[in-house]
């Protein structure tokens, strides 16, 4: 017996090992791009940002049009994803299909749809004009295309965080007198602030780090994404470099505060 | 009052069907069945939180079929109490309490006031069970519905439990209707009994009469009934040979012979001659080491295969010609007949014991 638990013990430290390897290896092919762009570019792009107007206007425009999207993304999503979670109705596994379909399909793709719908030369595109709002070419494109790429994140993350929520606290709360928009505010909405929250930081990030979409709709003006792919076919990589530094770091932020927010976080009952 | 007429309701891939039953004003009605029966989907129907596809829900009078659940002026106790996590103990009593000191007497009363500032997430099971009690009292509610809210406490917490809460409910008479595993806490408590199988229910009354008389094997069996036969029925009128009971009448109208593997005893009731099955409560089998000469009229010798101490009674099975006859008898009684295993011994209990079903 103890001849056969040898080889299994042996065998185990080996599988063990193995296992080590192979994810330090994938750690390390996705921290290691990221870590090498910070490290060479990052106090470079820190030190640009007091001197490089452009890049500072850029920065600004990138937070003001992700917040503006993600607030969107919050109003209109939480119904959607309240919706999915807890009502059962026809066509709820299509409208879910729909909301993830922008994860899928590539991101210029997704630019060219929002150009066809919004640009200047569809009919809803040239009414908003006439009505004095651009969208192509405008911070508005920019809010459009973080939005459209991005909110399906808010939303499925947000489903997920209502779901986790036991539908009987709004059950009681009913019983104990709620309506069914107050039993929502005062017990389903902050059993799942924390899983809110969360989708919204990581919409938020998402928008912050969008390329495709906008580049179709809106290249000027110019969000961060879009100056670090300009600067680098107009000056090459060093001229990037501390832009994308930038951006790197910018979306680090809400995702260190998402882990922060993660930590202990614990599950309703 | 609850009351509800021929009630349908969906949840998920569960229905209840037809269900119809009367729990009066400011009775205790309890509501028994299986796990998956319906029960709590009975509770959240008449609660609101399911909608009734069709018939009635009447509340108090009022036909609430259609109303929210904030309208019905009911409260519900979920057997894992749900208190909101992000409140404190005095927040969820006060959460839908009718005034301030309407939550700080029931607070007091269940013996939770002390907790009053503590995070709910960090009290015991039974200190839970006895806020989310007392948190839907405090709403002064016109009827109660209890889905299993003492299955978590411990003993002596459960016994505190439910007198605290028979007392306010003797005091403020609203209707309650609780849903129960435990039969004995169902005869111990209600006025009405409801037994719930598969979204349907197979009978209802009075505990009691269930009890004794419960409509099917299957019922029998739930309700913990040790002895249950299947076996011919046939009724015999005045041929019973040894027929002394003391009922001309009943003699007359109901005397059954049901033959079950070797035996064959003496039953009263309406039956179809035929297949049916015959229930006898352990409780009403007396155990003698000579057939009596009593007014028992069924009595089988047989041999003791098993004694099983339960508390202050033991459950004795008799080997009867190859049928298993359990009787539950005191510890006294053990000792008295120097009852063992292997030992011979005669059963017998009275037609009037014999419920056909």
């Amino acid at each position: 017996m103890g001849a056969r638990a040898q080889p299994n013990r042996l065998a185990r430290a080996t599988l063990s090992v193995f296992v080590a390897v192979l994810a330090s290896l994938f750690l390390l092919f996705v921290v290691g791009p990221v870590a090498g762009l910070v490290s060479s570019g990052g106090v470079r792009g820190l030190s640009a940002l007091a001197r490089d107007t452009e890049l500072r206007q850029s920065l600004i425009l990138t937070a003001l049009t992700a917040t503006t999207a993600t607030i969107l993304g919050i109003l209109g999503g939480t119904p959607v994803a309240y919706l999915l979670a807890r009502r059962s109705f026809t066509g709820r596994a299509v409208l879910a299909a729909l909301m993830d379909l922008p994860l899928v399909i590539p991101h210029p793709v997704a630019g060219i749809a929002l150009l066809l719908v919004l640009g200047r030369a569809s009919p809803v595109g040239s009414a908003l004009y006439a009505a004095g709002l651009r969208v192509a070419g405008s911070p508005t494109g920019i809010v459009c295309a973080m939005l459209f790429v991005s909110a399906p994140l808010y939303v499925s993350a947000a489903r997920e965080a209502f779901a986790r929520v036991d539908a009987r606290y709004e059950s009681v709360a009913r019983t104990l007198g709620d309506d069914a928009w107050r039993a929502f505010r005062r017990v389903t909405l902050p059993l799942s602030a924390r899983g809110l929250t969360a989708a919204a930081v990581v919409m938020w990030a998402r928008a912050v780090s969008e390329f495709g979409a906008i580049v179709i709709l809106t290249y000027n003006p110019k969000v961060v994404s879009v100056l670090s792919y300009d600067r680098f076919t107009s000056y090459g990589l060093s001229e990037a470099l501390p832009v994308a530094a930038v951006l790197v770091l910018f979306a680090l932020i809400p995702l260190a505060a998402l882990r922060a927010l993660r930590h202990g976080d614990p599950a309703p009952r | 009052m609850i009351s509800l007429d021929h009630v349908n309701a969906r949840a998920g891939n569960f229905a209840l069907a037809d269900i119809t039953f009367e729990v009066p004003q400011g009775a205790y009605g309890v509501v028994i069945g299986p796990a998956g029966a319906g029960k709590t989907t009975l509770l959240e129907t008449i609660a609101g939180v399911v909608r009734a596809s069709s018939g009635t829900i009447t509340l108090g009078g009022d036909d609430m079929t259609q109303a929210p659940p904030e309208s019905r002026r009911l409260g519900i106790v979920y057997q894992h109490a749900y208190l909101f996590p992000h409140l404190t103990v005095r927040q969820n009593v006060e959460y839908g309490a009718a005034n301030a000191r309407a939550a700080d007497e029931v607070m007091e009363r269940f013996g939770v006031a002390p907790l009053a500032g503590r995070s709910v997430v960090s009290l015991s099971g039974g200190e839970r069970q006895l806020v989310a009690i007392a948190r839907a009292l405090a709403r002064r509610p016109e009827a109660l519905l209890l889905d299993e809210p003492f299955s978590a406490l411990d003993p002596r917490t459960r016994n505190v439990a439910r007198r605290v809460l028979r007392t306010i409910y003797y005091e403020r008479r609203f209707t309650v209707l609780q849903v129960t595993h435990d039969f004995g806490e169902a005869g111990l408590l209600g006025d009405i009994a409801i037994v719930l199988d598969k979204g349907r229910i197979v009978q209802k009354g009075d505990p009691e009469q269930i009890f004794r008389r419960p409509a099917s094997p299957y019922i029998a069996d739930f309700l913990g009934a040790e002895n249950v036969f299947a076996g011919i029925a046939q009724p015999i009128r005045a041929a019973a040979p040894d027929w002394v009971e003391s009922s001309e009448h009943e003699f007359v109208q109901h005397a059954v012979a049901f033959t079950t593997g070797a035996l064959t005893f003496y039953a009263l009731g309406d039956v179809v001659p035929g297949p049916t099955h015959a229930v006898i409560r352990a409780e009403e089998v007396s155990l003698s080491a000579e057939p009596s000469m009593s007014s028992v009229q069924n009595q089988f010798r047989g041999r003791i295969v098993e004694i099983v101490p339960a508390g202050a009674l033991s459950r004795v099975t008799v080997d009867a010609s190859g049928t298993p006859i359990v009787a539950a008898v005191t510890a006294r009684s053990v000792r008295e007949l120097a009852l063992e295993v292997g030992s011979e011994i005669v059963a017998g209990f009275k037609a009037t014991a014999v419920h056909l079903c």
